[in-house]
C-alpha cells in the first residue's frame, strides 16, 4: 500500500458516508482527573463512529515544567494541543498524499507558537491568554512536486478537523457539577 | 466500482484529487463473477450458488485451484498499492478461486454480503473476535459455549488487554447486567451444547442496538438452513464448517459471514493469524454443500422423530430437544427455529453414566465419537468429553446430570435408527 495508507478503504468509507450520513458521525471525549499539583491524567472516553462503539483504552499524563510549578514529568497542555493539531494535520497530509499518488519518504511537521503569561496571570486585563498565531513547517521528502505539496497543504488547512477547530470559532458550553 | 481511481486517473495525475473523488464502493463478494441464485430456495442455492465453470474447457463444477500463488500483473500491483488485495488473486492465504467459489455459496445460504472460509471453526472464531475487539474491550458471552471458544475467551483475551464475562445464554436480564462501559461484543451460540438452550437472538440484537455493540452468533448447531442469523440482525455469524455445513466428517473448517464492511475487517486478521482454508478442503466443502439442504431436511426430521421416540421410552428420564413441547423454551423454538430444530438431541438414561456407557456399546449405527453434524449419527457422553474439565459437582450445577448422552442424529433411515435404539436400550436394561 502506498505510504501504508489503505486508499481502497478510504474510498469505500467516503462513499459509505455519502450514502449514509450517520456513518460519518464521530463522537469523542476525554476525562481528566487531577492527580497532584499541576499533574493530571487524561483518559480517552469510548468513541462512537456511526452507530457503533469503539473502545478507547488509552491515557496520558499532563504536567508543567518545574519553572511553571510542575514536576516536569510529562508534556504540558499547550504541547498536547500543538501535538493534537500536528497529528491531525499529518494524518490529513498523508492520506491526501496517498490519494494523490505521492510517495512520501519522510514527513516532519513543526508547529511553534508564543504567548505571554501576563494575561494568564491577570497582569494585562483584556489580553488574549492563548496563542495569537501558530507557525507550521512541513518538512517533506517524497516524489511530489512543489505544486502538488502546495495543493496538499491547502487541502490540509481546508479538511483537517483539528486545524479547523483551532482556526474557527468553537462554542464552549460549560457546566459545574459539585 | 472496483477501483478507487476509475475514470479519474487524469485528476490523480494532476494531483487535483480529494477523498470525495474516490470511486470505489463496497460490494458483495469477492467473487469470480459467479451467480448466487439469491432469489432461489435453499436446495437450488446449495447446488448452484458460487459454482465456477471453467470457460476454457467447459468443465462443469469448480476446479480445485491447488496453488499457493498467482502470476502478478498490472491489476494485482494496483490492488496491492490501493489496499484492495482481497479482490485480486495474489496468494492463497489472501484468496484463491476455490475459496471464493465456496464463500459465494455460503454467502448465498447465509444471505450475507461476504464470507470467509477458515481452516477450522476456532480459526474463524478467534479471527472474528480479535478483528472486532479493541484494546481494553470486553465481551459478554455464555458459560455454556463450546470449550474451545470458552478457552480462547477465558485464557487468551487478557493477553490482548481484553476481558470477558460469562452469563446465562437465556437470561436477558443477566446478559444486560453484564454489559460494561467497555463492552464491545455480545458473543453467543444459537443453540448450546449439550443442553440445547436457545439464545433469544432477536432480543440479543435489540440489546446490541441499545448499547451500540456488535452481536456475533455461532450458528453451528442450527446452520443457515434452519435459521439465517443475519436476517435476525446479527452482525457476524460464525460456523464450524466441520459439522453440518460439510456434513461428512472428513474435513476441518470454519466460516465467517456478514456485511462486506465487517468481513473486510476480519480478513486482515486472517492474514495475520493464518488459518486460510486449503483449496482441496474448499472443494470438499463446496461439493458437500450441494447436498446441504437435502441433508438438513433429513437431520431435522430424524431429530424430531428420534427425540419423540426417546421421550416416550420408559427408560429415558429426560430428553432435551427444542422441537418437543417439554423443552423449556419450546415457545421460543417455535418462533425462532420455525420447526427446524436440527438433529442434535441430548437425553438422560436411567441408571446414570454406567448405563449410558452400556448403551453406547450396544448401539450399532451411531458411532461413539466426538464432533457432530455428519451424515452418520454420532454419540458421546458430555461428562467425559466436552465437559470433562469440570468436576462432577460443577457438571451438575450446569445441568450435566448422571446418564446424559449427546446424540447427533445422522441421515440414516429413521426406522433403522429407532430399532437400533430399541435393541440397545433393551440390552442395557436386560443385563
Amino acid at each position: 500500500m502506498l505510504n501504508n495508507i489503505n486508499i481502497a478503504g478510504l474510498s469505500e468509507y467516503a462513499n459509505e458516508v455519502r450514502e449514509n450520513n450517520i456513518e460519518g458521525k464521530a463522537a469523542f471525549g476525554v476525562e481528566l482527573n487531577w492527580e497532584s499539583g499541576t499533574k493530571t491524567i487524561v483518559n480517552t472516553k469510548n468513541m462512537t463512529l456511526g452507530s457503533h462503539k469503539i473502545v478507547r483504552d488509552f491515557n496520558f499524563t499532563i504536567d508543567e515544567p518545574s519553572q511553571l510549578l510542575g514536576v516536569n514529568c510529562a508534556p504540558n497542555p499547550s504541547e498536547y494541543l500543538l501535538g493534537g493539531l500536528a497529528g491531525c494535520m499529518a494524518v490529513t497530509f498523508m492520506t491526501g498524499a496517498s490519494a494523490m499518488n505521492i510517495n512520501i519518504d519522510q514527513l516532519k511537521l513543526e508547529i511553534d507558537g508564543e504567548y505571554n503569561y501576563k494575561a494568564f496571570l491577570g497582569l494585562e486585563p483584556g489580553a488574549n491568554p492563548g496563542f495569537p498565531e501558530l507557525k507550521f513547517i512541513f518538512h517533506v521528502k517524497g516524489n511530489g512536486t512543489q505544486e502538488q505539496y502546495d495543493k496538499l497543504i491547502e487541502r490540509v488547512t481546508k479538511h483537517s478537523p483539528n486545524f479547523n477547530t483551532i482556526q474557527n470559532e468553537v462554542r464552549m458550553i460549560g457546566e459545574l457539577v459539585s | 466500482m472496483k477501483k478507487s481511481y476509475q475514470n479519474i486517473d487524469h485528476k490523480r495525475d494532476n494531483g487535483d484529487i480529494w477523498f470525495n473523488d474516490l470511486q470505489r464502493k463496497r460490494d458483495k463478494g469477492p467473487s469470480l463473477g459467479t451467480d448466487r441464485y439469491q432469489e432461489y430456495s435453499e436446495s437450488t442455492k446449495s447446488v448452484h450458488a458460487g459454482q465456477y465453470d471453467d470457460p476454457k474447457t467447459g468443465a462443469l463444477g469448480t476446479p480445485i485451484f491447488q496453488c499457493s500463488t498467482f502470476y502478478l500483473n498490472k491489476e494485482s500491483y494496483e490492488a496491492i498499492e490501493e489496499g484492495r488485495g482481497r479482490d485480486e488473486m495474489i496468494y492463497s492465504r489472501y484468496g484463491n478461486p476455490s475459496q471464493w467459489s465456496v464463500q459465494e455459496k455460503l454467502s448465498s445460504l447465509e444471505n450475507a454480503e461476504s464470507s470467509i472460509v477458515f481452516s477450522s471453526g476456532m480459526a474463524a472464531i478467534s479471527s472474528a473476535l480479535l478483528a472486532i475487539l479493541d484494546k481494553g474491550s470486553h465481551v459478554v458471552s455464555s458459560r455454556d459455549i463450546y470449550g474451545g471458544t470458552y478457552n480462547f475467551l477465558y485464557e487468551d483475551l487478557d493477553k490482548f488487554g481484553m476481558s470477558v464475562t460469562f452469563t446465562s445464554p437465556t437470561n436477558l436480564k443477566e446478559i444486560e447486567a453484564a454489559i460494561q462501559e467497555n463492552t464491545k461484543v455480545l458473543y453467543f451460540e444459537a443453540l448450546t451444547n449439550p443442553l440445547l438452550k436457545i439464545t433469544p437472538v432477536k432480543e440479543l440484537v435489540a440489546l446490541g442496538k441499545k448499547y451500540n455493540l456488535r452481536v456475533i452468533i455461532d450458528n453451528t448447531f442450527l446452520t443457515p438452513y434452519n435459521v439465517k442469523m443475519l436476517d435476525l440482525g446479527v452482525d457476524i455469524v460464525v460456523n464450524s464448517a466441520t459439522k453440518y455445513l460439510n456434513g461428512h466428517s472428513d474435513l476441518i473448517g470454519g466460516t465467517v459471514s456478514g456485511s462486506r464492511k465487517l468481513v473486510d475487517r476480519i480478513w486482515p486478521q486472517l492474514l495475520k493469524n493464518g488459518g486460510a482454508m486449503d483449496p482441496h478442503a474448499c472443494f470438499l466443502l463446496e461439493r458437500s454443500l450441494k447436498t446441504f439442504a437435502l441433508r438438513m431436511r433429513t437431520h431435522n426430521s430424524n431429530g424430531m422423530l428420534l427425540a419423540t421416540y426417546l421421550e416416550n421410552h420408559p427408560r429415558v428420564k429426560k430428553v432435551y430437544y427444542p422441537g418437543l413441547a417439554s423443552h423449556n423454551q419450546h415457545e421460543l423454538a417455535k418462533e425462532q427455529l420455525n420447526g427446524r430444530n436440527s438433529g442434535m438431541i441430548s437425553f438422560e438414561i436411567e441408571g446414570g453414566d454406567v448405563n449410558a456407557h452400556a448403551l453406547l456399546d450396544y448401539l450399532k449405527l451411531p458411532k461413539e465419537a466426538t464432533s457432530l453434524g455428519g451424515v452418520e449419527s454420532l454419540i458421546s457422553l458430555p461428562y467425559n468429553t466436552s465437559q470433562a474439565s469440570l468436576t462432577k459437582d460443577q457438571q451438575k450445577a450446569i445441568g450435566i446430570n448422571d446418564g446424559l448422552v449427546r446424540l447427533s442424529t445422522g441421515i440414516e433411515d429413521i426406522e433403522d435408527l429407532i430399532s437400533d435404539f430399541e435393541q440397545a436400550i433393551h440390552k442395557t436394561f436386560k443385563n
